[in-house]
């Protein structure tokens, strides 16, 4: 069925990005003509554009009668016009498009100062059956500054010989900043519950936020898990502030009791461009990566699909290193402590939440509390300084799942947030899949039963 | 129907010549329709008749449907207010330029790109949607049977003055 356009409708998708507004003709069964602005025309694939639906209007009743449309749109840069022959198929008001648009529209009324009024009540699926460039004057494209394809090149071999999580993490950070001009960025790993994403590296913010959650369907980043699909928006919008969605998602379920709050998420405080793409592992959702802008329209329909493609590559190494990661080799039984020195330090560890407090101040809760608690409690009672991240698998202090990325990433979490906060326990890694517990002052632990009160 | 009112009172027959965006549409036999953007706007004096200019090159089907049935609608927005209304028409037809059209046209592109630099957008490009070459355009000229305010909101869709 598909047939080939003379234009492809990838290739102007620049004039589907919402900053003109297009233009919608469509005609009466009595043969009256009609027009209207249509805030949004999304490109969902080479012969499908899907129309943001926001008011009960004559177009609506136009197609609803008679399918028949055509679009006038125009390049943002270069003027350049386009009519798009259209057809109308049906309307989607939940899934991936619909929330892609709905994000999308978000900022674009916020920057048209329409908030409140631009609502989206649906997104309208169109075939596309003709392009036509209509002649007029158009200004020159601008150069661009940056190859994405080549950036993507580059990315995918840096990310392939990553030796473990960690760095996976940072070859993708540093390949954003470097090769795609990309300095705030950040990756978050779907939690063991799957209800909630956590913060496992980040880039180009004052904190690191590293631990900091989110639950799924909050902000740009909790919409992109929730519907694993990429949310990008161009403008500046606090309908989708992470901070804001958080903040408005606590106390509306039990969710919110068990959200990490203690550390803040990092993040610009107003993004102009923002775009959160799911990382898979195979069909399974494993995390979002992030990336947002000072400036307005920094991220268009290249600069998705340059993210999709390097998430893609992620996905599957994540994968690779983690299954890695279980397979090594025994710790060293004879790997004894390390003097110590200084004044004693309590530490406690609160276990309804698995919080735990170094001296009065706070590290960490959840599976990566649990983790650390375990450690500790071999340190102190068995000497153990070597452990595998295998051991930990199979702990049943620790109630991880059988599906195994998380472990390494929250080591990762474990081993960020002590380098951030305590100055005298470390986690070094000894080899794939070991690490050894570094403790330079006497410490005593102590359980708490219940929760910590804060 | 002469002594009927117009369509447009005063501050909509001043505001289609404010420099706002105007785009029409026409259909053919087949009810499919096409569009196309004007780059100005005259209106008579009894604010009866309405004048649209396009560049011929941009709009042959429309030029084609105009002559073979009339229907016209035309859209005009103020992209910095979102102030939109929409006319129709079923006696559209070709007029040729006034004297002073085109200094009426310059005119309501200057402002038509200042309104848009409002919205922190280059006027340039502004320019260029509405950009011709004088010996391209035509009018198209129609007495407006109906208005409909089209402003985003609760009262769009509504005849003018309703």
């Amino acid at each position: 069925m598909p047939n080939r356009l003379p234009i492809a409708l990838d290739a102007i998708r620049e004039c589907l990005d919402g900053t003109i507004p297009a233009q919608l003709a469509t005609c009466a069964p009595d043969g009256t003509p009609n027009v209207t602005y249509v805030s949004e025309v999304h490109f969902v694939d080479g012969q499908h554009v899907a129309l943001s639906f926001q008011f009960f209007n004559k177009t609506r009743e136009n197609i609803l009668a008679h399918p028949r449309a055509t679009a006038l749109v125009n390049h943002p840069d270069t003027a350049a016009r386009y009519r798009i022959g259209l057809h109308y198929l049906r309307t989607e008001t939940a899934g991936p498009v619909f929330e892609s648009m709905k994000a999308k529209l978000a900022g674009i009324a916020s920057h048209t100062g329409m908030s409140g009024v631009f609502r989206l009540r649906g997104a309208d699926i169109y075939r596309v059956l003709d392009i036509e460039h209509v002649p007029g004057i158009e200004l020159p494209t601008r150069p661009a500054n940056r190859n994405l394809l080549a950036a993507i090149r580059v990315c995918s071999q840096r990310v392939t010989a990553s030796v473990d999580l960690a760095s996976l993490f940072e070859a993708v950070l540093d390949g954003l900043e470097s090769l795609c001009d990309i300095h705030h960025a950040m990756i978050l790993m779907l939690a063991e519950q799957g209800d909630r994403l956590y913060t496992v590296a980040s880039r180009g913010y004052a904190q690191s936020g590293v631990g900091s959650e989110i639950p799924l369907g909050a902000g740009v980043i909790g919409v992109a898990a929730r519907e694993r699909t990429p949310i990008r928006i161009t403008y500046l919008t606090n309908e989708y502030a992470y901070s804001r969605a958080v903040r408005a998602s606590m106390g509306a379920d039990e969710l919110a009791a068990k959200l990490e709050t203690e550390i803040p998420l990092p993040g610009l405080a107003e993004p102009r461009s923002q775009l959160a793409v799911p990382i898979f592992g195979g069909s399974r959702l494993l995390g979002v990566l992030y990336v947002e802008s000072p400036e307005n329209r920094r991220f268009g329909y290249d600069d998705e699909d340059a993210l999709v493609a390097v998430a893609a590559q992620v996905g599957t190494a994540i994968g690779a290193l983690a299954q890695a990661a279980e397979h090594s080799e025994p710790a060293n039984p004879h790997a004894g402590r390390t003097p110590v020195s200084g004044a004693q330090v309590t530490i406690r560890r609160y276990a309804e939440n698995d919080s735990v407090f170094i001296g009065d101040d706070y590290l960490i809760k959840g599976v990566a509390g649990a983790i650390f608690w375990k450690l500790l409690r071999d340190y102190v009672y068995e000497s153990r300084t070597e452990f595998t991240n295998r051991e930990l698998r199979v702990d049943p202090a620790i109630r991880l799942p059988d599906v195994s990325e998380n472990l390494e990433a929250r080591l990762i979490l474990l081993q960020r947030r002590l380098a951030e906060r305590c100055d005298f326990v470390r986690i070094e890694k000894t080899g794939r899949g070991r690490f050894r517990l570094c403790v330079g002052r006497p410490v005593k632990l102590v359980e708490v039963a219940g929760a910590a009160a804060r | 129907m002469d002594m009927a009112l117009p369509v447009l009172d005063e501050a909509h027959a001043a505001f289609i010549v404010s420099g706002v965006s105007i785009v029409v549409a026409a259909r053919d036999a087949h009810n499919a329709p096409t569009v196309v953007r004007a780059v100005g706007c005259r209106v008579s004096a009894d604010r009866r008749r309405v004048t649209v200019f396009v560049p011929r090159p941009q709009a042959a089907a429309l030029l084609d449907d105009v002559r073979a049935n009339r229907e016209l609608a035309a859209v005009f927005c103020q992209p910095s207010t979102h102030r939109t209304i929409q006319l129709k028409t079923r006696d559209a037809a070709f007029a040729a330029l006034e004297p002073d059209d085109l200094a009426l046209i310059a005119a309501e592109t200057d402002l038509f790109v200042a309104d848009i630099q409002k919205l922190e957008y280059p006027g340039e490009v502004a320019r260029a949607l509405v950009a011709h070459a004088p010996d391209d355009l035509t009018g198209i000229a129609f007495t407006p049977h109906a208005a409909f305010a089209q402003t985003p909101g609760p009262r769009a869709g509504e005849p003018l003055g309703a």
